[in-house]
């Protein structure tokens, strides 16, 4: 039985604005098994990044965590102080921000960012050991290690995706939440960094949260699935599960409006309708304005988050079965 | 034409009727309700009301002192050039319930000289601020618009006046020329809308060109010069307004270092009512705090003014700096 | 870099050219002429003025004037002042620049520093009474009536305390004995500034190649060698109270010129700092685990830094202005002063040279200015 390495229960994000208080994520629970992989899909807007965000607490000011705990290896990250959870931060977990490509400071040398990285997490390498180590990184990640020198301005697009992929790895982090990584990518560099970074994942043995929009490129990397709409996770399970036997309507939705290139010609389903605003959600069930099985209990009470089938997770009234 | 209402509901507008609303009318109210969102922004920030405050003072003290002349005061004692006041034997003399502000070396009243160059230093202001407006509008948007040569060269002359210590080259010109208030509020107009506010209109307007709306424009067949007058220039106009406020502060401060150094051709002002204070031998002189304090402080107080009020502008015009 | 630093000398040069010829416009545009100074005399036959002007190649076309007056410029001939008649226009300038030089170059580092420092720290804590007071203290500052200030400064610190000179270069009662002109001193106490600056600088440079945890201790050695060598160098000698002297004379002007110059840097070093930090790489070095001062001073900083260097040069022609105030206020004998006796006393000559310096003083200032972006933005060194 694989362990455990990352235990969310509850999760519930606010953050305060002048028109209100936004519900960001709402009651989120999941769990990831060490070295294992999962996705979170959804629209923009949905909560996917809030989450990565409240994981590592690296919300702005007028953000809050309102409930919930974020369990690494048994220890709870929601209630620690900001130095407390500085050690976990890249040590324990890393991240590769969506546009990771500004995540680079254009001051300094890209090499640099990463002894950087290792100077504040591993203290006790040399300074050979140091630089030895992002040398070993760049070859990893299929970047000239000479290119250490360089500024991020220096490099394409895909180099410095790829930099910053180096950058995630460097202290050898548990887990990698890597969110929307490739979309700023052409499809071509896409698909191959895709690979490269599930190949790193299983060759490294650490677990990854891959967030994005695309769920065909979900698929493509992670074991098993989450699906969130506006603030909450609606549904979570193996891929194989989510792709074969969907539960929630919302889940369906978006399966059906991806376009395949095998089989007949169909026209492409749209889910009617926007997303909700998060200051004032609909009552009950936060899909019901847009659900067509949507009935009275739907708008008025919240559905339950539960089991529906072993290992597969869903909030609706109306289950597909 | 009927205005039919729904049962229980919002009264139905008929198509017709709001297609007879002329255009400019829906522009008016577009504008005001702009205006006043904007206005509401800028009333939030005690900086700029602040600022606003202090100008209005001395607009006031400006219209009041006409009114002042042609009733409670005689021409002969108060009138700020000429005036002298026989009654009182040795001049400069300190404040009194005749002379609210005490008197000048040469017998006239301070008070009466404040109020009176408030006048001139809007006029100065409003000039100067006019003539840059128009000069860095037409010029940032000439050079957005067209670019090329013409660019290049109205970029060097900006960088040349930016670099160049004005007030240095008003005093040599001071030397050479007799400069009286007018001509420098051209140069100032001038210079100020050649110079660094022409840059940052020109990089807005760079934005504005490629924006949709203009390539729609042109596919309407929009000429070029209807495309900078229609389209542009009105997207320009918030950010001029802006710099017309530093440009108020650069005019009056420069007027009024010059007018210190006795080298404007004016018959009064702030800085001149310092120099006369210089040149009778009572810059030290302390205790006589008020042959110095009332003009520095109005001249200070003004400049300041119009800074905060282009500072809380600025806040508005620039949504990066403007907090949730 | 190289290349870039080339390039930007070369417009320099053509930059001032143009400033030349803008000044010659401005000479030759004054109602009337140098032969009605020279020439005032009335005694003087309309014919015999005529011969004069041509000897004094007045009635040479515009063009030939401007390449002559183009060419004694080059050879350092400004003419002869006629207030400090009959000394030569560039003994003037010789005799006073250094102390323009060393009012300038000091106000403005310090202004620099207290405003990229104060900056900083204003913008870590928005929003309150604090950010309000700061700012309007700030904008008086930058808008209060230059002399004024100058006046409240020396009445205060000078004229009541009594801490410092009310103003001028020397105390004559000091110098009686002196065996070095004060001239002579003074160039010497700004090649030792001078030099030691280059030294620091240098040593900067050099500790760039060690591990950053010593970088800070080695920098701070590096000051402490280089104040022992001025110290070891200056009080031996024997003059070293008149060094004092000129010292002493120095501080309260440089801090009013500092005091007036700083604002406007804090200021929009907040601003800066304030965007800078909504950046995408500031969220990632958060991420990474650094600390909040980690954060701030290595990463926000060197980015906010890029427009306050760029304002900064701009803001250098306005402490030129505030250096000729406070040059006349505290009768400091530079070329501030110089310039503003002459144009008071409309001495046409030492006016123009005064400038001409002036313009040149200000485009350096301006190429270190870039040169030192260049040294900070890495993006610039390839445009």
């Amino acid at each position: 039985m694989a362990e455990t390495l990352l235990r969310v229960e509850n999760l519930t994000m606010h953050y305060t604005t002048r028109a209100g208080e936004v519900s960001a994520v709402d009651d989120v629970s999941f769990t990831l098994d060490k070295g294992a992989s999962m996705g979170l899909v959804g629209e923009s807007g949905c909560g996917k990044t809030s989450i990565a965000a409240t994981i590592l607490k690296l919300l702005p000011e007028n953000a809050e965590i309102k409930g919930g705990h974020v369990f690494l290896d048994g220890t709870d990250l929601a209630p620690m102080s900001e130095s407390e959870i500085r050690h976990v931060r890249w040590r324990r977990i890393s991240m590769v921000f969506q546009a990771a490509m500004n995540s680079l400071n254009p001051v300094y040398k890209v090499g640099d960012q990463i002894v950087e990285a290792l100077e504040t997490h591993l203290p006790q390498l040399s300074a050979q050991e140091t630089r030895k180590r992002v040398e070993d990184l760049f070859r990893l990640v299929g970047l000239d290690p000479k290119l250490a020198d360089q500024y991020p301005h220096e490099y394409s697009g895909g180099m410095r995706q790829r930099a910053v992929i180096a950058m995630a790895l460097a202290c050898h982090p548990d887990l990698i939440i890597a969110d929307e990584p490739t979309t700023a990518l052409d499809v071509i560099v896409q698909d191959s960094l895709l690979r490269e970074m599930t190949e790193l994942q299983k060759q490294l043995g650490m677990a990854m949260i891959y967030i994005s929009h695309d769920i065909a490129v979900i698929a493509e990397v992670s074991d098993r699935i989450g699906v969130m709409y506006a603030g909450k996770l609606v549904e979570f399970g193996d891929t194989e599960a989510i792709f074969k036997h969907p539960i929630h309507p919302y889940t369906q939705g978006l399966l059906s409006a991806f376009p395949s290139i095998i089989g007949p010609k169909r026209e492409l389903a749209t889910l009617p309708g926007e997303p909700p605003d998060l200051i004032s959600p609909p009552s009950g069930c936060r899909f019901h304005p847009r659900c067509p099985y949507a009935t009275d209990v739907c708008t008025e009470k919240v559905p339950v988050y539960e089991e529906h089938r072993p290992g597969h997770f869903a909030a609706c009234w109306h289950p597909l079965e | 034409m009927a205005q039919s209402t729904r049962i229980g509901g919002a009264p139905r507008v008929d198509r017709a009727e709001v297609l007879a609303i002329p255009v400019w009318r829906i522009r008016l109210n577009l504008m005001w309700r702009g205006l006043r969102a904007n206005a509401a922004l800028f009333a939030e920030n005690p900086i700029g009301l602040v600022g606003l405050g202090i100008i209005l003072f001395f607009a006031l003290m400006a219209l009041a002192h006409p009114i002042l002349m042609s009733t409670v005061w005689d021409k002969g004692t108060y009138d700020p050039v000429l005036g002298i006041d026989l009654a009182i034997p040795l001049h400069p003399t300190a404040p009194s319930a005749t002379h609210l502000l005490g008197t000048d070396p040469l017998g006239r009243d301070i008070l009466s000289q404040l109020m009176w160059s408030a006048r001139s230093e809007f006029a100065l202001g409003v000039v100067a601020a006019l003539v840059t407006v128009v000069i860095a509008t037409t010029v940032g948007a000439i050079s957005a618009f067209y670019g090329g040569l013409l660019d290049t060269a109205f970029m060097r002359l900006a960088d040349l006046i930016i670099m160049t210590p004005f007030v240095t080259i008003l005093i040599v010109l001071s030397a050479l020329f007799d400069v009286k208030l007018i001509e420098l509020a051209f140069v100032v107009g001038i210079t100020s809308g050649f110079g660094g506010a022409a840059i940052i209109i020109k990089s807005q307007a760079l934005t504005i060109k490629v924006r949709t709306y203009i390539e729609a424009a042109r596919v309407a067949g929009g000429s070029n010069s209807h495309i900078i007058l229609r389209h542009i220039i009105p997207n320009l106009l918030p950010l001029s307004f802006l710099y017309m406020m530093f440009t108020v502060t650069t005019a009056i401060f420069s007027e009024a270092v010059l007018s210190f150094f006795g080298l404007l051709n004016i018959r009064m002002s702030w800085g001149l009512m310092i120099h006369t204070t210089e040149y009778t031998g009572y810059l030290l002189d302390l205790g006589k705090w008020w042959l110095i304090f009332p003009a520095s402080l109005s001249i200070t107080m003004l400049c300041a003014a119009f800074y905060l009020v282009g500072r809380a502008l600025d806040e508005i015009v620039n949504p990066r700096l403007r907090r949730r | 870099m190289r290349g870039y630093i080339l390039r930007r000398v070369g417009q320099n040069i053509l930059t001032y050219f143009f400033f030349l010829t803008m000044v010659y416009v401005m000479i030759d545009a004054q109602p009337g002429d140098y032969s009605n100074i020279y020439l005032g005399d009335p005694r003087l036959t309309p014919d015999q003025r005529e011969i004069l002007r041509a000897r004094l190649g007045l009635d040479k076309p515009v063009t030939e004037r401007y390449v002559l007056w183009l060419k004694s410029f080059a050879q350092g001939d400004f003419g002869v002042s006629f207030s400090n008649y009959p000394r030569q226009v560039i003994d003037v300038i010789i005799e006073r620049a250094p102390r323009t030089l060393v009012l300038f170059l000091t106000a403005t580092v310090v202004a620099f520093y207290m405003g990229f420092l104060s900056g900083k720290v204003l913008a870590w804590s928005r929003g309150g009474f604090k950010e309000y007071a700061t700012t309007i203290g700030g904008v008086s500052l930058y808008t209060v009536f230059t002399p004024w200030f100058g006046l409240m400064m020396i009445w205060f610190f000078a004229y009541t305390l009594g801490w410092f000179p009310i103003g001028k270069f020397i105390d004559p009662i000091v110098w009686q004995d002196s065996p070095l002109s004060a001239v002579v001193l003074f160039q010497r106490m700004l090649l030792t500034g001078v030099v030691s600056t280059i030294a620091l600088f240098a040593w900067l440079l050099v500790i760039q190649r060690i591990e950053p945890s010593r970088r800070r201790v080695a920098g701070w050695a590096g000051v402490v060698v280089v104040l022992a060598g001025i110290l070891a160098y200056w009080l031996p000698s024997g003059v070293a109270k008149y060094a004092a002297d000129i010292l002493w004379h120095l501080i309260l002007p440089i801090a009013t010129l500092a005091l007036i110059s700083f604002a406007g840097t804090m200021l929009l070093t907040r601003n800066s700092m304030l965007e800078t930090l909504r950046e995408d790489y500031i969220m990632a070095a958060r991420a990474k685990g650094l600390t909040e001062k980690s954060i701030r001073d290595k990463h926000a900083a060197r980015n906010a830094m890029l427009p306050v260097v760029t304002s900064f040069v701009f803001s250098l022609a306005f402490a030129l202005d505030g250096g000729v105030i406070t040059e006349t206020i505290f009768s400091w004998p530079g070329m501030g002063l110089t310039l503003l006796r002459a144009a008071v006393s409309e001495d046409i000559p030492m006016a123009i040279g005064a400038l001409v310096f002036t313009g040149a003083l200000a485009l350096t200032a301006h190429l270190v200015a870039d040169i030192l972006y260049a040294f900070l933005d890495p993006r610039i060194r390839y445009a």
